[in-house]
């Protein structure tokens, strides 16, 4: 690997359409469990390939088996949540919020065996990826807990089993996502705290992904968080975040967005190497890490691919500058 | 001490009830459907959601917003000056709008929800509230690339929406609701929110009541009782320092009392709403109150929108008894 800039994803991926289909197909009681799953098998398998020919040096497995990134756990948590009703997201889209309903604790792997499959498919490391502990209880409702503090410490406890289990099985990296947190900076201290619980003495490399939001009052805060690597969304916000880094002490690994994965068009890699270098202005090229946004899911497999070809085409031209090539 | 609700109600139901609206947007888009036939759905929709808040008990209810994509772009699309952007988050909900963003003059062109008030209120045997997003909030959730300032398009938008205002006065609306969570956010502005909703709200006759949520109104108490508004709404769940606040000062308004969860599923108990009720009635007298969720319902499934709204009338009678 290169000594520098090595390049990831935040996650998921598009589904190819015979697994969406699948997955309608499954959910009217047209085909069975086993037969999903070999689909997911399948489409995990494309998405390290599609990994190893760009040449992405971080792999993940693509969550080819969930959907909506809280249900997916709080399905497998069924003893403490249930899936409700159908709340509007925005437009005519709507999905099943959880509810918490009982005390949460940990009934066994939620996310190993994929993992297992897909590091088996590559030398390459491949991420771990869990959603947070303040994400899975901010995006359900909570018919239990008395607070969210106790709520969100709970879910902790819950999650770092499942990072144990990860670890115990060979995972190197570890990713604990919080898109919620950017919504209340106010909370990024409960936030730290869940984190705290779930990293604990873990030997993996730990990350969080943030989506964008108002960090600046609240940067020391996440300095500290207690995680080794901080992945963030910038292409999309004209990188004004990392301003925070050129004015605070900081150091923690970044993941840096470099595209932005809401928009069809697919950036030029004069675009992206410029957004790099931005990157290297306040960071070291060993302690910065190179990734689109934020997960893939919602672009074509297409557009996905192509977005990812550009990003690595970009760090290599940017790598051979520096003279730091793998 | 009456019951009311703040403004929106989930649109679809769960199975098995079919969720017809989602159906229809769906076909409508994909060009299946027209706008008339897409137009009877939210009809039906609203006329079934009229309904379950009164059998709810709701004593004034709302056309449950059901033709709003959401609360800014129901206006925006409808106003000259606007062109409509990507998704962004809702305050600090899961739920997403498309950003407004000011390219030009905004101007008013046309009643935007004075037929639908119309509807509402011919297919409903209890009185609707009609509802508008102050000038405040659509402006602060939305882009202003056209005025040199904010408070240059707050005012702008004041001044139009003005026309909405009266458009629902004369369609008969005895209730006129402005929806403004938004200055809970950026309470430094309230000089120039002050000069906006004068201005929007100058000889207007009917009932006007100001909706805030998502936060209490710590630094805008007691000036917000000097508004042109016969009552104020506040958010008791996510600004429980409300309680507190109130009390600094006489409440020479009515209180629209935002005290049932409007965001989790969690029903609260009769006591619980009760107990609500007391911790104000010393400082509004019930006479005064209505009792409402702490926002909208539309963060609810259906199911557990109308069963917080009987939980909350249930509550409501059982205060009556209590507080005589």
């Amino acid at each position: 690997m290169s000594k520098g800039l090595l390049t990831t994803t935040v996650g998921s991926f598009p589904k190819p359409d015979y697994l969406a289909q699948a997955r309608n197909q499954f959910s009217l009681g047209k085909i069975d469990r086993q037969e999903l799953a070999a689909l997911e098998r399948q489409a995990t398998a494309e998405v390290i390939g599609l990994q190893e020919e760009i040449g992405l040096d971080i792999l993940v497995d693509g969550e080819m088996e969930r959907g909506d990134m809280v249900a997916y756990f709080a399905e497998l948590l069924s003893e403490s949540m249930a899936i409700g009703g159908l709340v509007r997201s925005y437009g005519n889209r709507y999905y099943r919020k959880p509810i918490i309903i009982g005390k949460l604790h940990w009934q066994g792997p939620m996310t190993v065996e994929m993992w297992r499959y897909a590091q088996g498919l590559t030398t390459k490391p491949v991420k771990g990826m869990l959603t947070g502990p303040y994400t899975m209880v901010d995006w359900s409702f909570d018919e239990h807990y008395e607070s969210r503090r106790e709520a969100v410490l709970d879910m902790a406890r819950v999650v770092h089993q499942e990072a144990v289990e990860l670890e115990k099985a060979g995972a190197r990296y570890i990713q604990v996502d919080e898109p919620a947190a950017s919504s209340r900076p106010e909370e990024m201290e409960l936030v730290a705290q869940g984190l705290a619980v779930v990293t604990e003495g873990l030997k993996a490399k730990t990350i969080t992904h943030m989506c964008y939001g108002d960090f600046a009052s609240v940067f020391d805060q996440i300095a500290r968080l207690p995680v080794d690597q901080l992945d963030i969304e910038t292409a999309n916000s004209d990188y004004d975040l990392l301003e925070m880094f050129r004015h605070h002490r900081f150091d923690k690994e970044v993941a840096l967005g470099v595209v932005d994965v809401h928009d069809h068009r697919v950036e030029t890699v004069e675009e992206v190497k410029e957004g790099i270098r931005r990157g290297l202005e306040v960071l070291p090229p060993e302690r910065l890490y190179i990734d689109p946004d934020c997960g893939l899911k919602t672009r074509t497999w297409e557009e996905a691919a192509a977005k990812l070809r550009v990003m690595v085409q970009a760090v290599r031209e940017v790598r051979r500058e520096l003279g730091i090539e793998g | 001490m009456l019951t009311t609700v703040v403004g929106s109600y989930p649109k679809i139901p769960n199975r098995p009830r079919p969720a017809r609206l989602r159906g229809a947007i769906a076909r409508f888009e994909r060009g299946a459907i027209g706008e008339d036939e897409l137009r009877r759905v939210e009809d039906e929709v609203t006329i079934e959601v009229i309904q379950e808040q009164v059998e709810a008990g709701i004593d004034i209810v709302s056309d449950g917003q059901i033709r709003w994509e959401d609360d800014q772009t129901y206006f925006a699309r409808r106003m000259d000056g606007f062109t409509i952007d990507g998704l962004i988050r809702y305050f600090d909900t899961n739920t997403y709008y498309r950003q407004p963003v000011v390219t030009g003059a905004v101007r008013w062109q046309q009643p935007i929800a004075a037929e639908d008030y119309r509807f509402a209120a011919a297919h409903s045997p209890r009185p609707v509230k009609a509802l508008v997003t102050g000038p405040y909030t659509l402006a602060a959730l939305s882009a202003n690339e056209h005025y040199g300032s904010f408070g240059d398009l707050v005012l702008a938008l004041a001044q139009e929406l003005r026309q909405e205002v009266l458009a629902l006065e004369k369609a008969g609306a005895s209730i006129i609701q402005v929806n403004e969570p938004a200055i809970l956010k950026q309470k430094e502005d309230f000089p120039l929110f002050s000069q906006a909703l004068e201005r929007m709200m100058e000889g207007v006759a009917a009932e006007a009541h100001l909706y805030t949520w998502f936060g209490d109104i710590e630094g805008l108490f007691p000036h917000i009782m000097e508004l042109p508004f016969s009552a104020i709404g506040l958010d008791f769940v996510m600004g429980p320092a409300n309680y507190e606040i109130i009390r600094r000062a006489p409440f020479a308004k009515k209180l629209g009392l935002g005290i049932v969860d409007a965001r989790n599923t969690r029903l609260e108990t009769v006591e619980q709403i009760v107990e609500c009720i007391r911790r104000v009635s010393d400082v509004v007298p019930p006479e005064s109150i209505y009792v409402n969720p702490s926002c909208g319902l539309e963060y609810l499934p259906r199911e557990a929108a109308q069963a917080k709204l009987a939980c909350m009338v249930a509550g409501v009678q059982g205060a009556q008894e209590v507080l005589g």
